[in-house]
This record gives structure tokens, sequence and C-alpha cells, in this order.
């Protein structure tokens, strides 16, 4: 106890009060949501403790809490801030614990005594050991310091950052920042002054120092000390009370959030309490307003993941910011926490308009428009029968292959449910899903081909169907050709793809359609492509926007796929069909079975 | 090239009405028409509602009236602004004055897939049904009558899931129309029409509709066809619903007319003048100025580039936007 009292000052009192807040609020708030969270999910954690995934965990937070690795690969520059700032700051607790500790030779003292130690403790060190930690406190301090330097100009400059924009912030964001971004310059001035004081030779603060010292005098040296400590605890009392309330919470959110996240736990279409995890981890970094393209194409300013999720951690969420997204997930895949941003919207939507199903649609127990016998379904999806260009290519397609087939919708069908779920209306959609799920398990098939990515996520995502494989119509054909079942021809057509949203970054499908317009002709690239792809603005998860600020969301689509000079779109969704073909003036726009089956024909048998 | 009192920008009914109008006024004109000939939409038609007058008789007299103007076919106008008219290809000819008579567009009915048109057979538009009637005649595609047929209005009008907000006007009295000619052909056919309002907003219309219903049997559904699908033997079936009986119909029909709308002309968005939200020019205002361009004062509008206008309105528009093209290079 002899050193809680031998190195005291009253400027400590700031830092002290501000950390004790800090943590006491931190803790309540993980022991408060871990201990609602579903018993499932906490069964999740209690087993993967003890298993390597606490270690992969651990370098994940290595990696992403203090690297920012994901942010490097957004932007650089980005990444580098972030990256100094935690790091460094990181790097310059444990210097400085190592320090203070040896320093102390073990003595238990107050942990103000790290992290004020250069007032406390001397500021140099004579040996070998002493000068390289002196050097790296400085460089340590340096390194924060440039990045805190990169946060000002990113604020005042956001493009030169590589970022069109930037998030808006609340009250306790900014008086966070603000104490943030004191900190280490204030530091720097504390430590100096306290360095010249002492003579000290460190290539930073000591230069710095013995610069005070040779320009004020050493009585006035003194004082600056003085108010310079004072003022250090202040900003890092103000930082630590602000934090827990502010978009700082991300600093120590991500680290249990990751840990969970490697245990199995994830987000539901309910909400429930670990969505606080994911909430808390937003850093409001506001790399996701970028790829949002209700932002880029039109005009909407407030909706964006960033804003959503603030809005619903400090519970002011209005129905209008929840239900305005494309649900496209651009800004997920582009999400350096990988904070699953649309299933929390989901969740937030079905707070809003999910209504007990019981009563309603008992009329689907009459709908069967099911036809033909065989082991491989198809299901084609309302949409599909919409665009009966696809249904006679499939047709064709599966004629070539001499496949017995089920027609799960031949003469209509219910829907899969996924546009009533993307809405929120669980209850009901759950009803529809159920009807189709009863359907397809009554016929018994192996394989169910479908040709609607809505309909195909729907059914994917269904745990009754584990046992069928449930491929995409541009799998299926890919497989057809790869066994040699059909043959196509290629001629010197050109072609350029178009990722659906719900089957590229929604099923992670993104090679099989390439690969069979590779086979048909030549294949061009737009630069947002695969998990980057635009939507076209058509997704039936926005029913907030209307058709003109839909058709600015396709021509920027559009102008990608005319700097190609393809002849034709292909694409391999009906919605997104729609939706090019009433933008395309001169590329005809076709869904990959289209033009598919038009060079299909039947392998000649053996 | 010489200096041009004005360009009239397209040569179909509103572009050689306002260029004979300006002839008349003593102002010698140059039409600019992208086709290789002039005429414009009217020379698909055959006959005109709601008095079956000759397509070819209306054109012939616009184009007695407009005989003898300069006239550049096959040319494409790009962009238009207050010095006159740029070529695409990139040359620019010098006016005092325009007339922008750029029409507009047919919907193209591939886009509402589900009723199959280019993909089954016998579906066809209310222009292909024009085409037959100016020649052999309106017949399946196996040569044979049709004993059933399906006209469906609003393809391409009134629907937010294409782009198309605004109602085409024309394609309702244009089924009607139509579907009295089939009457005409096929007198033991049976003819309905897919509507969900009747709007006959002309002289005679109402009149042509109360017709068709009294003396031609044509029967009116009220209800949108929702998808359409081909059959064995080459039919249509189509499904819809019919909202005053509150029943979804199911029907066979040898053949399914489209009554396609009228779209903003692609054109436009190049001109480099102001458009409305759906794609076609927007006028000064919709009450004193429709003639007159809000972006340059030597610029007027006359016809289908502003909204969807029948004939009638059409001409007298071209002659309003003439006269004051006329006037203003008298106060030049």
């Amino acid at each position: 106890m002899d050193g809680f009292l031998r190195y005291y000052d009253h400027f400590v009192l700031p830092f002290t009060v501000g950390m004790l807040v800090l943590f006491t609020v931190i803790i309540y708030k993980y022991v408060r949501w871990f201990v609602r969270m579903p018993k499932e999910d906490r069964r999740l954690v209690a087993r993967g403790i003890f298993t390597k995934k606490t270690a992969q965990a651990t370098g994940e937070v290595a990696c992403e809490a203090l690297g920012h690795r994901k942010i490097w690969r957004v932007n650089p520059t980005l990444g580098y801030m972030h990256m100094s700032l935690a790091l460094g700051w990181f790097l310059l607790i444990v210097v400085g614990w190592i320090e203070a500790t040896v320093h102390f030779s073990g003595e238990l003292t107050a942990p103000h005594t790290h992290v004020f130690f250069k007032f406390f403790g001397p500021t140099s060190h004579p040996t070998m050991t002493g000068k390289f930690i002196n050097f790296m406190m400085d460089f340590l301090l340096l390194f924060v310091l440039s990045g805190v330097a990169l946060a000002w100009f990113k604020r005042l400059r956001s493009k030169a950052l590589g970022m069109r924009r930037t998030t808006r912030h609340t009250l306790w964001d900014r008086v966070a920042m603000t104490a943030l971004w004191m900190i280490f310059p204030v530091r720097l001035v504390a430590e100096s002054a306290a360095s010249g004081i002492d003579g000290s030779q460190s290539f930073l603060t000591g230069a710095i120092g013995r610069w005070m010292v040779d320009e004020f005098g050493i009585a006035q040296v003194f004082n600056i000390s003085a108010v310079a400590w004072w003022v250090y605890s202040l900003v890092l009392g103000a930082f630590f009370l602000a934090m827990p309330f502010s978009r700082y919470m991300h600093i120590f959110t991500e680290i249990p959030l990751i840990f969970m996240r490697r245990y199995g736990v994830r987000s539901g279409e309910r909400a429930s309490s670990f969505d606080h995890f994911q909430i808390e981890a937003c850093s409001q970094c506001g790399v996701c307003i970028d790829p949002c393209q209700l932002q880029a194409d039109a005009g909407i300013n407030h909706v964006q993941s960033a804003y959503y999720l603030r809005d619903r951690r400090y519970n002011r969420l209005r129905r209008e910011v929840a239900e305005n997204c494309l649900m496209c997930g651009r800004c997920e895949a582009k999400c350096p926490v990988g904070i699953e941003s649309n299933t929390l919207r989901l969740n937030s939507r079905s707070r809003l308009n999910d209504q007990p199903a019981e009563g309603r649609y008992e009329y689907l127990r009459g709908v069967d428009g099911s036809c033909g016998e065989g082991r491989t379904g198809y299901f084609a999806g309302c949409m599909t029968m919409l665009t009966p260009a696809t249904l006679s290519a499939m047709e064709k397609v599966f004629a070539a292959a001499g496949e017995d087939v089920w027609w799960a919708d031949r003469n209509g069908g219910a829907c899969c449910g996924r546009p009533l779920r993307l809405l929120g209306e669980i209850a009901a959609a759950q009803r529809m899903t159920d009807h189709n799920v009863e359907l397809i398990l009554r016929q018994g098939v192996t394989i169910l081909v479908v040709s609607c990515p809505i309909c195909l996520r729907a059914f994917r995502g269904e745990p009754r169907l584990a046992d069928i494989e449930i491929l995409h119509h541009s799998q299926y054909i890919l497989r057809l050709v790869e066994q040699g079942r059909i043959l196509m021809s290629s001629d010197t057509m050109s072609y350029v793809y178009h990722d659906p949203c719900e089957l590229g970054r929604g099923c992670g499908i993104y090679d099989e359609p390439r690969e069979v317009l590779r086979r048909l002709g030549t294949l061009a690239e737009v630069s947002q492509n695969r998990e980057h792809a635009f939507c076209c603005g058509g997704s039936l998860a926005n029913a907030e926007i209307d058709s003109t600020q839909q058709d600015a969301i396709a021509r920027t689509l559009m102008a990608q796929f005319a700097a190609t000079d393809a002849r034709v779109i292909v694409t391999a969704c009906p919605l997104c069909k729609k939706m090019l073909a009433r933008h395309s003036s001169r590329a005809r726009v076709a869904d990959i079975s289209e033009v598919a089956a038009a060079r299909a024909v039947a392998a000649a048998t053996p | 090239m010489k200096n041009h009192k004005v360009i009239v920008v397209g040569g179909g009914a509103a572009g050689l009405q306002a260029a004979a109008t300006l002839k008349e006024l003593g102002v010698e004109p140059l039409i600019i028409e992208r086709e290789m000939q002039t005429g414009g939409k009217v020379r698909r038609w055959h006959r005109l509602f709601p008095d079956f007058t000759s397509a070819s008789e209306v054109l012939a007299t616009l184009e007695k009236n407009a005989e003898g103007i300069e006239t550049l076919c096959g040319v494409m106008v790009d962009s238009i602004d207050a010095t006159g008219v740029t070529l695409a290809g990139g040359r620019h000819i010098k006016a005092d004055a325009m007339v922008v008579a750029t029409g507009f567009d047919l919907f193209r009915a591939e886009l509402k897939e589900e009723y199959g048109y280019g993909i089954y057979d016998n579906v066809y538009t209310s222009a292909d049904i024009e085409d037959m009637l100016n020649g052999d005649g309106v017949r399946l595609k196996d040569g044979s009558a049709p004993g059933r047929v399906a006209f469906l209005h609003c393809v391409g009008s009134r629907d937010e899931k294409v782009g198309q907000p605004h109602c085409s006007r024309l394609c309702c009295i244009t089924a009607v129309k139509q579907a009295m000619e089939l009457r005409e052909s096929f007198p033991d056919a049976e003819i309905y029409n897919y509507y969900m309002d009747i709007r006959m907003f002309g002289a005679g219309y109402e009149e042509m509709y109360r017709s068709a219903q009294e003396d031609g049997e044509v029967r009116f559904v009220r209800g949108r066809i929702s998808e359409a699908s081909p059959t064995i033997d080459g039919r249509v079936q189509i499904k819809a619903e019919d909202t005053l009986l509150g029943r979804p119909v199911k029907m066979t029909v040898d053949m399914l007319v489209l009554a396609v709308g009228m779209t903003a002309a692609e054109s436009n968005g190049r001109l480099g003048v102001g458009l409305q939200s759906g794609g076609f020019i927007a006028p000064r205002d919709l009450f004193t100025g429709a003639v007159y361009s809000p972006d340059a004062e030597n610029i007027f509008y006359a016809g289908c580039a502003t909204a969807p206008k029948n004939i009638g309105e059409t001409l007298n528009e071209a002659t309003a936007a003439a006269v004051k093209a006329a006037e203003f290079l008298l106060e030049k």
C-alpha cells in the first residue's frame, strides 16, 4: 500500500475517477448483455472457450482491434490512422508499464503511477535497456501523434483520406473525440517539460524539454509542467468518462464480439441481447457510407449502417431509417468490424412489423401447382414467372440433359416468403416458407434447382431442407456441362455479368455464372463486381424509395456496363433482369439460363 | 452552310404541321428527320379513332401542306441550344429559332416479359395490329383467324414497376378502335378488353366505347392481366382478376394484344434541354407556356415531345409553336 500513497499528486484524481467509471460501466454493460443472451448462445460460448477458437480469436483481436487489418485493405491511409492510435497507444501502455514495473521493482502501485510515470519516476535511464525504453516511448508517442494529426486532417478534409463522406457524430462522441485528440499533444508537452527539468537525452521529449528550458527558463518550465500534467489527467479522465457512452465504446467491445463470433454466436431475425455487442462495436468510422448507393445516387444521407446503428444504440431509431435500405450488403462487405448490419436491420424491422400469422394465409393449404416426376426438383419462383424466357430456357436445358424434373410451381405456387421476411414480417413469411418446405419434402427430391436468388436464399436458410442439395440454375447448368450431359458451343459474343446481391453477397455464388459465360464467349468485368457489385436498385427490401430513385441507382450500374462495350449484359436474377432491361438501350439483357440454353445441345449418347 | 431561320426537329405530325405553318407565315424552315422519310408514327397507323378516318389521308394532307420545304431525312439531331442544332457526328447547324417536335417512343413490350411478347406466338402489340391491318389483315401466326382475342390496356402506362407512372391517354381508345376493327373482320370472334380504368378523354371517344359494348359486343373486364403463358397448341393462357366480381380469371385466348403506351423519347436525354421526371421535355409551364422552352427564348416545343397527345392536339400545338416562333423572329 506504500506505493499508493508515496506516488500521489492531486492532479491524478480526474484520471482515476474517469478510469473507475469507465471500467465500472463497461463491466456492468458486458455482464448485463451477456446474462440476457439466449441460453443457446451462452452455451456456444461455454463450449467454445477451451478450444482452439479462443486462440484464433486472440489472434484476430491482435490483427483487427490493434492492427486494423481490414481497414488497411479498404483504405491504407485510414488503416494507418487507426492502427497508429490503437496499436501505438496499446504499446505505449505496455512499454510504459514495463518501464514503471522495472523502476518500482515490482512494488504494488496505483495505475496512475504507471500512466504518469514520467512525473513520478525519472524521465531517463542511464542503462542500455533504459535508453532503448526511452527511445521506444518517444517513438511510440510520435507514432500515435502522427495518427492524431491524420485524424485532425480527416475532419477538415475527408476527401484527402479517400472518404467522400465522413460520419456526423453525437455530443458524447464530440466530447470523447475532442478529449482524445488532446490527450497525446498534451502528453507530449507534459513529458517534455518533465524531461527538460530532468535533463533527459531522449530524441523527442528530451529534445523538446531542452528547447523549452532554453527558451523559457527552468522556472517557467516548472509551471508548464504543473499545468500540463493537470490538463493531461483531465483530458484522460474526460475521455474515459465519455467513452462508454460514445462511439469509442468500440475499442473494447470489438474484443468480446470477436470472441463470441468465433464461438459461433450470431444475430438473428429477432432481436437478442447479443446485438448490443455488434451495435456498440461500431466505431462510426463511416467506411459504410461511401459504398451506399442510396447516398451516392439517391441523395439519402441519414440511413447508412453507421447512422442506423447509432440511432438504434441511443434508442432513437425511426421506422424510416430501419426501412430505407436496399439490404444489398455492399456496406457489410466493407465493414472493418464485420458487423452484421443487414441482420440487425432485419430484426429492427421484425420488431416494427412482425405480427402473428395465425388465421392468415389459410388458403395456402390448397396451393399445389407442381407437376412432373423426378429426383430433381425445380422451383422457378414468382418473379421467374414474370420472366418466362427463363422458364423456356430451363425447359430446354432439362430436355437437353434428359433430366426428369419435378416442377414445384409450374402451375402457380406460393411465395418463398423471403420478400415478406425482408420487410420484417417473420411469422407470415415463415408460413409461406413452411408451405414450400412441406411441398418439397413430400416430393422427396435430392436436388432442388432454383431460378430466383431470393428463393434460393430462403431455402438455403431452412434447416429442414439440409439434406437436399439446393442449387441456383447457374450452378446446375455448369454442373451439366462439366459432367458432359450437355454441350455448349462458344463464339465471339461478348458478355458482361451482373452479380445479383442475393446470389453473390447473399449466397456466395460468384464463379459459376462466370464460368458458364466463359464457355460461351468472352467475358468482360466491371470494376465494382463480385462482393462489391452494385445493386440494381430493384431490391424488394426497400419499400421507401420511389421509382425515380431506383432509376438513379440503376443508371450508375448501367454506366459501368456501357463502358465495357459488351453486347449482352447477363444476370442471374429475374428482378435484376427487369431492372437492367428497362435501363439498357443498346446492349441486350438476358438471364444466364437464356444465353446458355441458346447454345446448349444434348450430349451425343454413347 | 447558310444560316437557317427556323429548324424543325422531327418530321412527324407535329413537325410537318409546324413547318407548313411557318412557310405559310413566310418563314422558310428546315425539317430534320431521323427516319428515312417524314410522317412519323402516323405513317404506321391504318385508321384513326374515333371515326375510322384513314391515317394516310391525314398524312397526305400534312405532307401536301409541307410540300417544297427543305428536309433532311435520315439525320439524327444530337443536341440543341440557343445557337442551333448539333447533329450526331458533331456538325452544327445555326438557326435563329427551333421547333422541337421529336415525338415519343413506343413502350417496349418486351419489358413486361410476363406477357411473353417476343417469347410466345400470338402475342402482339397494338402497333403490330396496325401493321397487320395495313397489310393482309389480322391473322394468327399459323395464318388462321382468331376465335378469341384479349386486349390488355396500360402496358407500359401507369406502371411504376417499369418506371412509366404516367397515363398515355390514347391506348384505351386505340384498344377500343382495334377491337371494333377485329369485330368487323371476325364477326363471330369473342373479344375481351382487360382494363383498370377506361379513360375516354376526346370528342367522340366515349361514344365509340359505348358502341363497342353495345354494337360490337366487345366485353370489358376490369382487371389487369398479371401473367400469360403459352399452351401446347400455340394459344395463350392469361391470368387476371376480375375486380368487379372479385374473382380470379383464367382464360385461354388465340391472340393477346398489348396496348402499348407512349414513353418519353430516349433521345430527349441527349438534347440538352430540361426534362420532366418521366423523361418528357419540360415546357415553361403547363398552362400559358406550353409551347415555350424555359431554357432559351428561341426554342419552342410541339406535340408528344412534352406529353402524350392525340393527333388533333398535336397539330394545334404545332400551329401554336410555329406562330410563336415566327413572332419571335419578327420581334427580333
